[in-house]
């Protein structure tokens, strides 16, 4: 195999990824179960919080804008990809001229861009309702990036689950995701959290995420963000390779 | 260098071994139907062809590329059209074309013009712009078999490709098969539908509980039992009674009645003859016809595979 083979192999890859990607976004983002979890459950869940705290709302942004990179990266393939094993749309993809690796990504890449437009909403609205500033814009973009790529590709690893049910996946997901909020520093800061909570914290790669974001807002950080985004990575590449593992087994 | 080479190939699911030790090859160009009863191992050994489930022991290799090594270069070769008729529902019949040359690396000049084409050709054009989800159930087996033809294969997997279709769509399909066949299209066609196999096929595979109970092609297997002859009988009465009473005979190894016909299989067709005349004498009876057939495929796959016959509606009645 040579180094020309490979990069036209590469190619040819990254554009059925992209198909991949594409077809998603057509086909899911208005879907209303994807609505109401990628958009509404994170809204309410804002405020939520926000009710009966004695903190400008402004100052809450930041965490909502990791919690809805949470919901909604990682909502599109736990809907989509059952519906495509029961209309059996889904062994197209896999018996296509193209690796597990390119279908994980492209089905990532339907949640990761979801995400991201979804997230400029609070964004925008942090901006121009509650005059909120951003001191590092470079950290934000890095913050909801990678946090919507990391994500993304978790909902796709939970995806693998051999299910036709989405409902299946979302309850698995909702297990994690929801604990995810309280221990990550979104609403509640690390520091004022028990010291269990502190210690789960480092497993949660939204506590990488929201800090990013905090930092970005000139609130204070727990890391320094280059082991934020360090962490963020690292957590990214870890749930690629499980969805690979998990697509191969289950698909035998 | 053959279309398909599977040597050996065994595929175990903890305890139950679903293909045992199948070897087979399938030349390029030629169509070769693959029949089983269900369960007998045809879609695993489809997904272990096709890449998708690897097996546990053997090889198979695809136009000299080995399927669990080389997938990917393998999986360009082919197109895939499985029993069930895998469309986007929520998008046009347009957008479902092109995203499968995209995932078959297409380029888009090509995959436009040979989506043109090819929508033409299967009657659906007129229908680009139209949402899948309104379509009737040969035209989304018409829009399956076009997706899997896009990135022009050389070998195509068929699934039933004309398994419950309308007419239209039925006639359709035959015809674009035919059209492949004449251009050298490779042509794996699983089908229950064994008098389309007898039709199509330039060789035929008989599998089994996971092993290859014969292949050859449609006549030659058709002489392997060559014992099992028929004789078909219309009586004025309608040959009920008739069924009941020569289906005793020592010479009839199983009688059954086909449409307003009575079949008597026999190994002496001329002796049952002789007695056919003989009851319609003796009972008043006309025969308005009486034909004495060869065995025909469903009989090599009956005999093979030791499935029971399919009862016809009076039987059932």
């Amino acid at each position: 195999m040579n180094a020309g083979f490979d990069r036209k192999q590469l190619a040819a890859e990254a554009v059925a990824a992209w198909a991949i990607a594409k077809k998603d976004m057509i086909i899911y983002y208005l879907k209303p179960n994807i609505v109401i979890a990628g958009l509404l459950f994170p809204l309410f869940m804002f405020l939520a919080f926000a009710a009966g705290k004695n903190v400008p709302l402004g100052a809450l942004i930041p965490g909502l804008i990791s919690v809805t990179i949470l919901f909604s990266s990682s909502s599109i393939e736990p809907v989509s990809i059952p519906i495509e094993r029961r209309t059996k749309t889904f062994e197209r993809l896999l018996s296509a001229p193209v690796s597990l690796h390119a279908i994980v990504v492209g089905e990532s890449l339907s949640g990761f861009l979801y995400s991201l437009g979804i997230a400029l909403v609070p964004l925008t609205v942090g901006i121009v309702a509650f005059g909120d500033t951003i001191s590092s814009p470079i950290m934000l973009m890095g913050g909801m990036l990678l946090s919507a790529l990391c994500f993304s590709t978790m909902g796709t690893l939970f995806a693998a689950y051999p299910t036709e049910s989405p409902g299946d996946i979302m309850s698995m997901l909702n297990l994690v995701r929801l604990p995810l909020i309280f221990v990550s520093g979104t609403f509640i800061p690390l520091d004022a959290m028990p010291p269990i909570g502190t210690a789960i914290a480092y497993f949660s790669p939204l506590t990488y995420g929201n800090d990013l974001i905090q930092s970005a807002y000139g609130h204070p950080a727990s890391f320094n963000p280059l082991a934020d985004v360090a962490m963020l990575v690292i957590f990214f590449v870890i749930f690629q390779l499980i969805a690979n593992r998990l697509y191969a087994h289950f698909n035998d | 260098m053959h279309a398909i080479e599977v040597n050996g190939l065994e595929k175990r699911f903890g305890e139950i071994l679903a293909l045992d030790h199948v070897s087979f090859t399938v030349e390029t160009g030629e169509v070769f139907g693959y029949l089983g009863p269900n369960g007998a191992g045809k879609t695993t050994t489809i997904r272990i062809l096709t890449g998708i489930t690897a097996p546990t022991g053997g090889s198979a290799t695809i136009f000299g590329w080995d399927i669990v090594r080389d997938t990917t270069q393998a999986r360009r070769k082919m197109g895939i059209v499985y029993e069930t008729s895998n469309v986007y529902d929520d998008i046009t019949a347009w957008q479902n074309m092109m995203f499968a040359g995209e995932l078959y690396h297409v380029g888009r000049i090509d995959r436009e013009e040979r989506g043109k084409e090819l929508l033409e050709i299967f009657g659906l054009w007129d229908r680009r712009a139209s949402r899948v989800k309104g379509f009737s159930k040969g035209m989304k087996r018409r829009l399956t078999l076009a997706m899997g033809l896009i990135h022009d294969p050389t070998l195509l997997f068929l699934d039933e490709p004309t398994s419950g279709l309308d007419v239209q769509s039925n006639l359709i399909i035959r015809e674009v098969l035919q059209s492949l066949t004449e251009r050298g299209v490779t042509v794996f066609l699983t089908t229950h539908n064994i008098e389309e196999a007898n039709q199509t096929c330039d060789r035929v595979a008989i599998i089994n509980r996971g092993k290859i109970a014969a292949i050859d092609s449609p006549e030659r297997l058709k002489k392997t039992i060559q014992s099992v002859q028929s004789v078909e009988v219309a009586f004025e009465g309608g040959g009920a009674r008739a069924l009941s009473e020569l289906a005793g005979l020592p010479m009839v190894s199983e009688a059954r009645k086909v449409g307003d016909k009575v079949r008597f299989y026999t190994e002496d067709p001329g002796g049952l003859l002789r007695e056919i005349v003989s009851y319609a004498d003796s009972h008043q009876d006309r025969v308005v016809s009486a034909t004495t057939l060869g065995p025909t495929l469903e009989d090599v796959f009956i005999r093979l595979t030791g499935v029971q016959r399919p009862k016809s509606r009076e039987e059932e009645q």
